[in-house]
């Protein structure tokens, strides 16, 4: 049972994964990337990491895919991106990341002891045991992050409202509208004195 | 903690067909009851006091012309009423029922519940949250103005609000101790957590009237500024299915409210399976009164209630909550 779901989710999970980076439509994209999240909460799900399992597809899926989808359809289609418009040292940076990656995996898979799988408890994963760990051993990461994340949501608050329009009280509110509509009446007076003086017998 | 794998399929495949049934009958129950708040008589014709109404609905449903908009994208339009739907019933199918049952004469004994999981409260979120891509997606993938402005409003509401909703809830959990069905309602024996969590429940409530996108919050298909929303374009079966997913998500938030704020399925002489009912369905009457009686908020009006009034109480809710808890 645990193995066919395994499969499965491990499937899908490499299918989303390459729509993400296949698909010329950021829509599709970003649908791919929700589909590899679900897929990878599964597998999650089959290493009892019940918790994170959860909160992956709440807090990814759930809030921040949703935001993705949103732009995306808010700002529309901005024409795909054809070949040929990629630069030479983005694509050696791009291969040089990629088997900097794979070394990497390479290397822990091989390195890896497979004997016995990890005994854990009952309460491994539950949202007691990564609150204690969230409080305990990683407190000073757990804060560093909310800090970083705050800063990020103040940044992206100031970012987003763009400079902030002056506020004016009603007197001068006034006082602008009266030389607005001063201008308007010498532009008014100033154009039936040029037509005046360009067809004197027209104009009374 | 979970059945043998035979007998949760059986009590899937019953507790789906029942929410079924339940749903179809709720649809009457709606409709007879708006009529009856605006003095008329609802539905009448069609079986004895107008009961066999779904069945005539669904086969008118069923009947029509299959059809998909040009422009849109055919696959992910298909497939969008489909993940509203699975989401909405696959939400439900956490909810308890009771404790242990026994079916007699054979003496099998079973859970009323398919799985008591330490995260249930969760995962309940996290399902109930994917299913709004069902909407996202058939606003997007219809090709129609209207349908993407109901997508994004669908979105906008969702964000707005889940943040009130998950504060509220998390009041209870405090309380409880635990995020599993089962030990919340059973945290609540002597007493429902709706008298100390009042305030939460104010909160929970009215943000699950607009995650449910139940009138006076459905601005995800106001009529007079969308058309009909993301479901403008569609027709037949997979309008049904729509609709079937938000009146099934409003059940599940009832079965929600009932079990984080008046007991679960616990309850004097009457069986665990009955109480849920009796609170479901309580939990429905108010909802299909409050769409009988409330006009529709706008969307400004909509922002600021779920910004700067149910996000301040939740957060106050849930501070005088942990103080409470731990100084008491």
């Amino acid at each position: 049972m645990g193995i066919v779901v395994f499969f499965l989710a491990a499937f899908l999970a490499i299918v989303s994964a390459l729509a993400v980076v296949s698909q010329k439509n950021p829509f599709v994209s970003a649908l791919g990337l929700l589909g590899n999240l679900v897929s990878l909460a599964t597998l999650m799900l089959l290493l009892e990491a019940q918790f994170v399992a959860a909160a992956q597809v709440i807090v990814y899926a759930g809030a921040i895919m949703v935001m993705f989808l949103f732009v995306i359809a808010y700002v529309g289609p901005r024409g795909e991106i054809g070949p040929g418009t990629r630069k030479p040292w983005q694509v050696v940076l791009a291969v040089v990341a990629g088997l900097l990656v794979l070394i990497q995996i390479v290397l822990v898979v091989w390195t890896t002891d497979f004997g016995k799988p990890a005994s854990v408890d009952e309460a491994f994963g539950g949202p007691g045991a990564v609150g204690q760990a969230f409080v305990t051993d990683y407190l000073l990461a757990f804060e560093g992050v909310s800090v970083i994340l705050f800063m990020a949501a103040v940044a992206g608050v100031i970012l987003g409202a763009g400079p902030r329009p002056k506020r004016l009280t009603t007197d001068q509110v006034m006082a602008k509208e009266g030389e607005a509509e001063a201008r308007r009446r010498a532009a008014s007076r100033a154009a039936i004195e040029a037509a005046r003086e360009a067809e004197p017998g027209e104009v009374r | 903690m979970v059945d043998g794998v035979l007998a949760t399929i059986i009590k899937s495949f019953v507790l789906v067909n029942v929410l079924m049934a339940f749903f179809a009958f709720m649809t009457w129950v709606e409709r007879k009851l708006i009529g009856r708040f605006q003095v008329r008589y609802g539905p009448n014709r069609v079986g004895p006091f107008g009961l066999l109404q779904p069945i005539a609905d669904l086969g008118k449903m069923l009947q029509k012309e299959n059809m998909v908009p040009e422009g849109s994208r055919v696959k992910l339009y298909m497939v969008a009423p489909l993940i509203a739907m699975t989401c909405a019933i696959g939400a439900f199918g956490l909810m308890p029922f009771g404790g242990v049952a026994t079916i007699p004469f054979v003496d099998y004994q079973f859970h009323l519940y398919i799985a008591d999981t330490g995260v249930s409260l969760l995962v309940v979120a996290a399902i109930g949250s994917l299913g709004f891509y069902g909407l996202m997606i058939g606003g997007w993938a219809s090709g129609s103005k209207y349908a993407l402005l109901g997508g994004m409003r669908a979105i906008a509401q969702l964000v707005s609000y889940e943040v009130a909703f998950t504060l509220a809830v998390i009041g209870v959990i405090i309380q409880a101790g635990s995020l599993s069905f089962v030990a919340i309602s059973d945290a609540q024996v002597p007493l429902w957590f709706i008298i100390p969590q009042f305030l939460g429940f104010l909160v929970f409530f009215v943000a699950a009237v607009a995650e449910s996108n139940r009138p006076p919050f459905d601005l995800v298909e106001a009529d007079g500024e969308v058309v009909a929303g993301y479901h403008t374009e569609y027709g037949g079966m997979r309008y049904a299915m729509f609709a079937a997913a938000e009146f099934i998500n409003a059940i599940t938030l009832s079965a929600l409210g009932a079990v984080l704020f008046l007991g679960g399925p616990n309850g004097p002489f009457l069986p665990g399976p009955l109480w849920m009912l009796i609170k479901i369905g309580a939990f429905l009457f108010v909802l299909i009164w409050i769409r009988a009686t409330l006009p529709r908020v706008r969307f400004d009006q909509l922002m600021k209630i779920g910004w700067k009034v149910l996000l301040p109480a939740a957060t106050l809710n849930l501070l005088l909550t942990a103080v409470a808890v731990v100084y008491l």
